[in-house]
């Protein structure tokens, strides 16, 4: 927005019109080296994320191989001209099978956050709204989460056939109750609000309320909550596929190749370190990615944590 | 108080009750027909069967149930499909190497967190601080098994100072017991430290802005004293809490950690019945952690009295 002064004001907000005279306007920060500026960890998170998604949507051009072809004449090949990465012991390349398994990595992230979330977010308000509901829904989740979320996600994955789809689904129960948690949370505080009261004395129905109201005010806390779950997310997929609980075997994923380096690792370091540091660096891109719109949202918790 | 007490034992009845029907039900709840997942492929009709017999899949859900959590309550938490052993008799087993990772990590986590976050708080805005909120947001990032691999490489295969992986028993000395503990509960440290560390930095930060802190300072105490008795101590309840809640983390973490250090703990249990799709044995193992889980935190609810006197019930 330009300066105050020029916008146009209502006839009936005239005495804002003396505000720009009074206070000195406050020169923000703009562009994207402003944001830069002002949000380092957002800057470095993101970019990292960014610099991940845009090497998994773009595998196949960057000088990679058939992830899944055998070369057993090339197996077990140090990191070198031929494979950047070195070879597995099945001769396929790790460069190009870490580079694909960034689609699995970053699918399962983004896709557990975004199903959490809506799914949480719903039973929260419903829970946070119906005080019939809450007590039956909380029980129910606090049941949930006395089961260690990885635990209930191998309990889950061995009683399904191990696809991506069924890793998600998994992962996805196994975070709904902490979004809840924290949506009912922030609807039980909201609903003590004054403009609250104030819609339910004008006559606002609850769905209204709800929508209008509750809704807008969880969005902020639910958007950090979902960057630490879709980190949450990444790891347990690779711990998963790792155990032989996850991902298929056929498709690359991080947790995969390592489970794959696993047996050579001694005298073969580099099949299990280079995933490892790939999705490392990923969750760490999305934990900083999440601490930084924390501080954000709220600058004083900025100053704490 | 006692009644307290009583209220807060009884409220655990409940939670328990659900985790049961809840770990009871994901054989139901699985979308497709999980006794043909568990036979496998290769499985003829009558494996099929045979498995769904045995799990009581044919049988009406409620009466199974009854008769299960009947069976639980004696202690009898079913037979592997696999071994056909009881399932109680192989968690047995394979219950001492877990204990005493956990048991090691606790330690260790506890006493390397809370001074980084006292120190943190104390130093705020310093080179230490930053690089203490720097740990932990790497020991939030880089997974178990990561830190495990690299912690193994270093000092076990390139320094050679520790064993590699396995595991020795307790009853065979102590020192060699700690010896092979030692990466694996670092590795699996990370993040509990990292946790921990992060909430006793935030609880001192608000801790010390209080008056009786001032007044402390003010009576001549020393600085270590102010951090350790006067804040310290007001700043237990949130950072015993964590340290309950974070347990969870510690379960999860152990079932990857000892994969990595070959420990034949309940985590290889885990894995191992994973591989052979053995579900009673998974279905015990969450089960039992899920209750001590529970039981942890219903103990350190109770224990709040003891590290602050205000609370009273």
């Amino acid at each position: 927005m330009p300066d105050g002064a020029t916008v146009a004001i209502p006839p009936g907000l005239a005495i804002a019109q003396a505000m720009p005279d009074v206070l000195p306007p406050v020169r923000a920060r703009r562009g994207l080296w402003g944001f830069l500026r002002r949000y380092p960890t957002m800057a470095i998170g993101g970019g990292l994320l960014l610099l991940m998604l845009l090497m998994a949507v773009f595998a196949p051009f960057l000088w990679t191989k058939d992830p899944t072809s055998l070369a057993p004449a090339l197996r077990t090949r140090e990191p070198g001209a031929q494979f950047w990465f070195g070879s597995d012991m099945l001769g396929r390349d790790v460069y190009s099978r870490v580079l694909y398994g960034a689609r699995v990595s970053l699918l399962v992230g983004f896709s557990v956050a975004i199903c959490a979330s809506a799914i949480g977010l719903a039973i929260g308000l419903f829970a946070g709204f119906i005080r019939l509901a809450d007590s039956i829904v909380m029980r129910v989740m606090d049941g949930m989460m006395s089961i260690p979320p990885i635990l209930l996600a191998i309990a889950l994955m061995a009683l399904t056939r191990g696809s991506v789809q069924n890793v998600i689904l998994a992962i996805t129960i196994a975070e709904i109750p902490r979004v809840t948690r924290l949506v009912r949370g922030v609807v039980l505080s909201l609903r003590e609000q004054p403009y609250v009261d104030a819609a339910v004395a004008s006559g606002t129905g609850t769905v209204m309320i709800m929508w209008r109201h509750i809704l807008p005010n969880t969005l902020a806390p639910l958007t950090v909550q979902a960057t630490y779950i879709c980190a949450a997310a990444m790891i347990t997929e690779a711990i998963l596929s790792f155990i032989g609980a996850g991902t298929p075997p056929i498709i690359p994923s991080w947790g995969n190749i390592m489970a794959e380096g696993r047996a050579l690792w001694q005298v073969k370091p580099y099949i299990v370190f280079f995933p490892a540091i790939f999705l490392s660096v990923t969750v760490l891109a999305v934990n900083l990615l999440g601490d930084g719109l924390r501080d954000a949202i709220d600058p004083r918790l900025a100053k704490k944590l | 108080m006692w009644a307290y007490v009583i209220r807060r034992v009884l409220a655990t009845i409940p939670v328990m009750a659900f985790v049961a029907l809840f770990v009871f039900s994901l054989l139901y709840l699985a979308p497709g027909d999980p006794a043909a997942v568990i036979a496998g492929d290769q499985a003829t009709p009558d494996d099929v069967e045979r498995i769904r017999a045995s799990l009581g899949l044919d049988r009406p859900y409620l009466v199974r149930f009854g008769e299960w959590v009947f069976r639980i309550l004696q202690g009898d938490l079913g037979t592997s499909i696999f071994t056909n052993l009881p399932v109680g008799h192989m968690i047995q087993q394979r219950i001492e190497p877990t204990l005493s990772l956990m048991l090691v990590t606790l330690i260790l986590a506890v006493s390397i967190a809370i001074p980084m976050g006292v120190v943190a708080a104390w130093k705020q805005g310093t080179w230490i601080d930053r690089a203490v909120m720097g740990f932990a947001v790497l020991g939030f990032s880089v997974p178990v098994f990561v830190v495990g691999y690299l912690l193994a490489y270093v000092f076990a295969l390139e320094l050679d100072w520790l064993p590699v992986q396995g595991y020795t028993p307790f009853r065979e000395g102590l020192f060699p017991w700690l010896e092979n503990l030692i990466l694996p509960s670092v590795a699996l440290g990370g993040v509990y430290i990292a946790l921990i560390a992060r909430i006793t930095r935030a609880t001192m930060l608000e801790v010390l802005q209080q008056d009786y802190v001032r007044t402390a300072r003010a009576k001549g105490a020393g600085q270590r004293s102010i951090l350790f008795v006067h804040a310290l101590k007001n700043a237990a309840v949130p950072i015993v809490t964590v340290i309950g809640i974070g347990i969870a983390l510690l379960i999860g973490g152990a079932v990857v950690t000892e994969s990595v250090f070959a420990i034949p703990g309940l985590g290889r249990l885990t894995v191992d019945a994973i591989l052979r799709r053995d579900y009673p044995v998974i279905q015990g193992v969450v089960l039992l952690f899920s209750f001590v889980y529970v039981l942890v935190n219903l103990a350190i609810d109770l224990l709040y009295t003891l590290f602050d006197p205000r609370i009273r019930y």
